[in-house]
């Protein structure tokens, strides 16, 4: 069923964690949420779990009004980011929390079933005589996770629900909640503040900031039209090369120094201060393209790929190329740099209050 | 270096000695007296013959005291007193701990002013009320009266209980399809009961220990041991051995209350300091 949350706002005291959010998320669609810590995630699950009372604006599931409509009445499962376990139960019995509660009730031996196949998924059936407090945070968290997907829900709000995870299982339940997402259709809501999960899960993302949405889009939305600086550093690494300079004249961008200069993407007014912004896969050192030149400043293997860093003038730039490419490069070394004038991306300074906006075509 | 050590360690046995002696002789003492047959009860020397006749005359009722009767009273009131406060006390503590509503902070503040208060301020009063209402000397008025003294007490520390839970455990439990009772009585409650276990002895031992009220609130019929243990002062011999004997038998309950209950007790008044 469809989530959507209308100029939401919700303060704590004086801290104002919801700030007029606005957000919709589609039927069957499985909506990933973006923010460092503090830009008011969890209280967004909350109150559209009804956990939390707005102080102004609704949230709606199904195109239906929700306030004052008590939590289990909902029908939305939720994994806490603390897990929230009942830690004087075993792992079985907080899994099966929800099948004996009397909205889910399913008989004994349906429910043992039912727990039985979530563990196999999740990979903890060999700890559910545990009780809680004998597992991993790793294991407690997939016990949290299960005791969502173990019984129907009209959405699945996720709380960071693979942080505490090693990198490898990470990869394999990110993969598995994917697979159970395509399979289900149920309309989820997934928190992180990991921009590779985001992408990696996300038919949309909405990036979230002090309690307001910045941006939602599709992860090539998100990717090639970033609503600013900050969504634009938190997607890829290495992060993008943002180097400020000013509108020339001739529609061109020059740095302070004007070591580094590039037509522009879009037209500015002269003399405008501007952040041009090129993402280290879009450089390359052998390639067509408009050219720049400067100085090897340091290389750093990436597995398959180096990582190289290039002096220009004052500023650094860092691109990722193939290992073959980058071979024999030492520092000091001179080198020449190709881009393509349309991969670049267009910013407003940054400025103290916010910052700054890309200049182009709206993407929002 | 070594000398130095044996030295201090030789100090602090001395001085955990001395205060054995300090806090055990009042009792040590009561023993003495409770084992001293009557004629030989102002004798200041320890050599006396000891006899259980004191035991014998407090439990036997010879005296014309019905001591068994002022025990079962203490434990009828005292366990009545303290059933009562956790019932009305729980929820109570719970409330408050979760929700601010209109006038909470006050309504906290006025449960605990009743502790301020010395009992002997309200006795006048509730004495003249208890006679109209009948409820002098009665089971139900004692219960009542008592919760001034264990309901406080209750309701502050099993509130600070039910915060150190955080409210995600009953959110789950909200969540997982339970209703904000059910969510009370399934997840909350369990996991406060050590809190429950080790308030429930304070407060029986404060109900229990209580003078004032069944001093003035009751003549015979509900007496509790405190009161009924000076009977044996009366008349023109104070029997010093029968007091002490009573006296001596009404710790027995507390204590072996508090020997059963000792595992939760330590985890249960250290609460806070240890964190899950």
């Amino acid at each position: 069923m469809s989530v959507a949350l209308r100029g939401v706002r919700k303060a704590y005291g004086r801290n104002v964690a919801l700030d007029g959010l606005e957000l919709e998320v589609r039927e069957g669609e499985f909506f990933c949420l973006l923010g460092p810590s503090g830009a008011g995630k969890t209280t967004t699950l909350k109150t559209v779990a009804g956990l939390e009372r707005p102080d102004a604006g609704t949230v709606e599931i199904d195109g239906r009004d929700m306030s004052g409509v008590e939590p289990y009445d909902r029908g939305v499962a939720m994994c806490f980011e603390s897990y929230a376990l009942y830690p004087h139960r075993s792992a079985y019995d907080n899994l099966a929390s929800p099948l004996r509660s009397p909205r889910h009730r399913l008989p004994a031996a349906e429910a043992r079933e039912r727990v039985g196949a979530i563990a196999e998924l999740l990979g903890i059936s060999a700890l559910l005589d545990r009780p809680v407090g004998a597992l991993s945070n790793g294991q407690r968290q997939r016990v949290a996770l299960g005791r969502v997907l173990v019984r129907p829900a009209s959405a699945f709000l996720l709380d960071e629900p693979l942080s505490h995870l090693d990198a490898k299982l990470r990869q394999q339940m990110r993969a598995e909640l994917k697979a159970i997402g395509a399979a289900r259709r149920t309309t989820t809501l997934y928190v992180t503040h990991d921009a590779v999960e985001a992408l990696a899960l996300g038919d949309r993302i909405g990036v979230i900031r002090d309690g307001r949405i910045v941006q939602t889009g599709t992860r090539e939305e998100i990717w090639y039209r970033p609503h600013d600086t900050e969504v634009a550093r938190a997607f890829g690494r290495p992060r993008i090369n943002l180097l400020p300079g000013t509108v020339a004249p001739g529609g061109v961008f020059r740095t302070a120094d004007g070591q580094v200069e590039v037509p522009l993407p879009a037209p500015v007014r002269e003399n405008t201060e501007v952040l041009i912004g090129v993402r280290p896969r879009d450089l390359a050192l052998d390639g067509r393209g408009h050219e720049l030149t400067g100085t090897v400043y340091v290389t750093e293997v990436l597995g398959r790929a180096v990582e190289v860093t290039v002096r220009l003038g004052e500023s650094h730039v860092s691109l990722v190329a193939p290992r073959a490419a980058a071979a024999g490069l030492r520092p000091d070394d001179p080198v020449r740099l190709t881009l393509r004038p349309e991969n670049l991306l267009l910013f407003e300074a940054d400025r103290p209050e916010r910052p700054g906006r890309r200049i182009g075509k709206s993407a929002r | 270096m070594r000398v130095r050590k044996r030295l201090s360690g030789l100090l602090a046995d001395a001085a955990l000695i001395l205060y054995f002696v300090f806090a055990l002789f009042p009792i040590a003492w009561m023993v003495i007296l409770s084992l001293k047959p009557t004629n030989q009860l102002f004798s200041t020397y320890f050599s006396f013959s000891p006899t259980l006749d004191g035991y014998r005359a407090v439990l036997g009722g010879s005296e014309g005291v019905p001591f068994v009767r002022f025990f079962v009273n203490s434990l009828v009131v005292s366990v009545g007193a303290v059933a009562l406060s956790l019932a009305v006390g729980l929820p109570a503590a719970y409330a408050s701990a979760r929700w601010r509503f209109k006038g909470s902070d006050n309504l906290m503040f006025t449960l605990l002013s009743f502790r301020f208060a010395p009992e002997l301020t309200v006795i006048i009063p509730l004495f003249v009320l208890y006679q109209k209402l009948g409820l002098f000397d009665t089971y139900v008025g004692m219960v009542w009266v008592l919760q001034l003294v264990t309901l406080p007490l209750i309701v502050w520390i099993m509130r600070s209980y039910f915060a150190d839970l955080t409210p995600e455990l009953e959110q789950a439990a909200l969540l997982d399809g339970y209703s904000r009772k059910q969510a009370f009585f399934k997840v909350a409650l369990p996991l406060v009961r050590p809190g429950i276990a080790a308030v429930s002895l304070l407060a029986f031992i404060f109900a229990w220990n209580n003078f004032v009220f069944p001093l003035i609130l009751t003549s015979n019929e509900a007496q509790t041991v405190t009161v009924g243990a000076l009977s044996f002062l009366g008349g023109d011999r104070p029997k010093y051995n029968l007091t002490a004997a009573a006296a001596l038998v009404s710790v027995v309950p507390p204590l072996l209350l508090a020997l059963t209950i000792q595992r939760y007790l330590v985890r249960g008044l250290s609460f806070g300091a240890v964190k899950s």
